[in-house]
């Protein structure tokens, strides 16, 4: 699968990128910070242009956070969970209903390119929290367009490195999950102590 | 009974705590130890590349290396090599080993054998 989502983005360019990291974006599980980064491979080898590729990662990533949200304001809490159970992320979905109201925009711009794993996740509960429209889009929008940016430069700066960049920043993301599950159960752990 | 499930409650939180900053050092490790080998290591081919792509990624001209492949040299042929593979009936790991061939030749500074087919 992986494979022919990098084979495709090689041949077809921008078009691909568009429905890859839009489909993404709603919770299918697919290499999208590998595959930005090679379109920032793309872009130094002269196969793409770089700023349009950043466009179409933002405006495709967005489109699918909207999509996210949009399943879960109005698709109702039901069809979210028996969605994320079909993903296996049912328990996850629900600690962080609560959480999305309290994260607010912060929450959701740094899913967009530092927690990238919990981005869907926090699309779907902002929805079923009826989080403000505006709010989650301009946050949202700031952080894909942050978030494209950085991978496909990183692309573009190492463009002969492309999979050790990738396995770097993959590691780098968990590493990031891990802290945050760390102060989140840290400061449980702590403020019941006292 | 209830301060048992407030002890098994914070033991779990401890545990959950641990294993959290154990798996931060785990994978902050990880980064680290690939980022010091980033530009040492070649970058390992894969059936999704195009040859143009692994060209640029191992610094060699791709009219060699699709020379070495028996395909004519055309840059604006961006297929990947599974389908280069499919299209000359051969294994893509049979095509990746003749490209590593090529390129090793290429930094030993020969010419790859073959002649351009198509």
């Amino acid at each position: 699968m992986n494979d022919q989502v990098l084979a495709a983005l090689g041949r077809y360019g921008l078009p691909a990128l568009f429905i890859v990291v839009a489909i993404a974006a709603i919770g299918v599980p697919l290499p999208v910070t590998l595959l930005l980064i090679v379109t920032g491979s793309l872009a130094a080898q002269g196969t793409i242009d770089i700023w349009w590729a950043i466009a179409v990662a933002t405006v495709a990533a967005s489109a699918g956070d909207q999509i996210g949200y949009a399943i879960g304001r109005w698709g109702g809490k039901e069809l979210v969970l028996r969605l994320a159970g079909a993903l296996g992320k049912a328990d996850g979905l629900k600690h962080l209903e609560g959480k999305a109201t309290k994260l607010g925009g912060p929450g959701i711009f740094f899913s967009r390119w530092l927690v990238t794993p919990l981005g869907p996740w926090v699309n779907f509960a902002s929805g079923i929290a009826n989080y403000s429209w505006l709010r989650f889009s301009v946050w949202d929008l700031l952080g894909e367009a942050l978030g494209a940016a950085l991978y496909i430069c990183l692309g573009l700066a190492f463009s002969d490195r492309v999979q050790a960049v990738a396995d770097v920043l993959g590691n780098l993301t968990w590493a990031a999950v891990g802290v945050l599950i760390a102060t989140l159960l840290g400061w449980k752990l702590f403020s019941r102590a006292r | 009974m209830i301060s048992v499930g407030r002890t098994t409650q914070r033991t779990l939180l401890a545990l959950g705590f641990c294993l959290a900053i154990a798996a931060t050092f785990f994978f902050a490790f990880r980064a680290g130890h690939t980022a010091r080998h980033i530009r040492g290591q070649n970058e390992p081919i894969q059936a999704w590349m195009s040859v143009p792509f692994v060209a640029h990624t191992r610094h060699v001209r791709e009219a060699s290396l699709f020379q070495a492949i028996h395909v004519r040299p055309d840059p604006r042929d961006h297929r990947p090599l599974r389908d280069i593979a499919r299209a000359e009936n051969l294994p893509v790991g049979e095509l990746i080993r003749e490209l590593d061939q090529a390129i090793t030749q290429s930094a030993a500074g020969e010419s790859p054998a073959g002649e351009p087919k198509r």
